[in-house]
């Protein structure tokens, strides 16, 4: 891989995130599926303002346990 | 195998026995389509009376039904144009009664913000289809993008079952508002594509 191409490397990888065209059964759909998830899991409900959530969600339950307890 | 495949396989198994089952007491493919869309509106009030869970699980069942309608037709011969058709409208109705149940949840609790999210994934998810079915009578295919149905199905019965719908809202939204650009700039050009070719 020459300079240039590692240098478009980033760029590339956003432009075929952004502008889709694999087909699901791939392992780039897979690492958009766990992409997804982790935002959905991992995210606090309450950064989001989320009106029904309950809890604290994996990042807030880590936090709270880190640097919250004395 | 991916994973995302090997889960896909793992639902093919009970879903098969159902197909059988449907194949066996004659059932016509239109009117499985017709009752998925049926039991969405249970799924709606689910959501719209905040009882996620259960829309979750209301949810699964009209979904089986939406799944296995086009595998009884083949089975049967009883696929069609009409039937495509048909299937392809009672999709945007199960759609749209899902994202009312939540657009009705939030605009109950005095949540304007979230009622304008849901909204705007409500049109975003429209569009999706409009914007693929409308290239396709341009150009051949215009399969790009990611949040197509099914994702948006699966994502959320995830945001229901885990309490997390607020965070599928703004993925299914993000994601669709990029699949319509998608599909608007690939329609583009592609008839550029066309153009330029017919004036050589």
């Amino acid at each position: 891989m020459t300079l240039k191409e590692l240098l478009w490397l980033p760029i590339t990888i956003i432009w075929q995130a952004l502008f889709w065209t694999f087909e699901r059964g791939t392992w780039q759909y897979d690492l958009m599926v766990i992409a997804i998830l982790a935002f959905v899991w991992i995210i606090p409900p309450a950064l989001l303002g989320d009106p029904m959530a309950e809890g604290p969600g994996l990042i807030g339950l880590i936090s709270e346990m880190f640097f919250q307890n004395p | 195998m991916t994973f995302t495949g090997t889960i896909g396989v793992l639902c093919m198994y009970p879903l098969r026995a159902i197909i059988n089952l449907c194949v066996r007491l004659h059932l016509h493919p239109n009117l499985l389509t017709l009752t998925g869309v049926v039991i969405n509106i249970g799924a709606a009030w689910a959501l719209g009376v905040g009882q996620f869970r259960t829309a979750g699980f209301i949810m699964i069942l009209a979904n089986v039904f939406d799944f296995i309608d086009g595998k009884v037709a083949e089975r049967t011969s009883l696929a069609s144009h009409f039937g495509s058709f048909w299937d392809s409208v009672m999709d945007r109705f199960s759609d749209i009664l899902l994202l009312i149940g939540l657009i009705c949840l939030y605009a109950q609790i005095g949540r304007t913000d979230y009622v304008l999210i849901a909204a705007l994934t409500l049109m975003f998810s429209v569009m999706t289809s409009y914007t693929r079915a409308r290239a396709e009578s341009l150009i051949e295919k215009c399969k790009v993008g990611f949040m197509e149905r099914p994702e948006r199905i699966v994502l959320f019965m995830i945001g229901a079952f885990t309490n997390r719908m607020a965070g599928v809202l703004w993925v299914i939204l993000i994601l669709s508002v990029v699949t319509v650009l998608d599909r608007i700039y690939f329609t583009w050009r592609e008839l550029e594509k066309k153009r330029r070719e017919s004036n050589i």
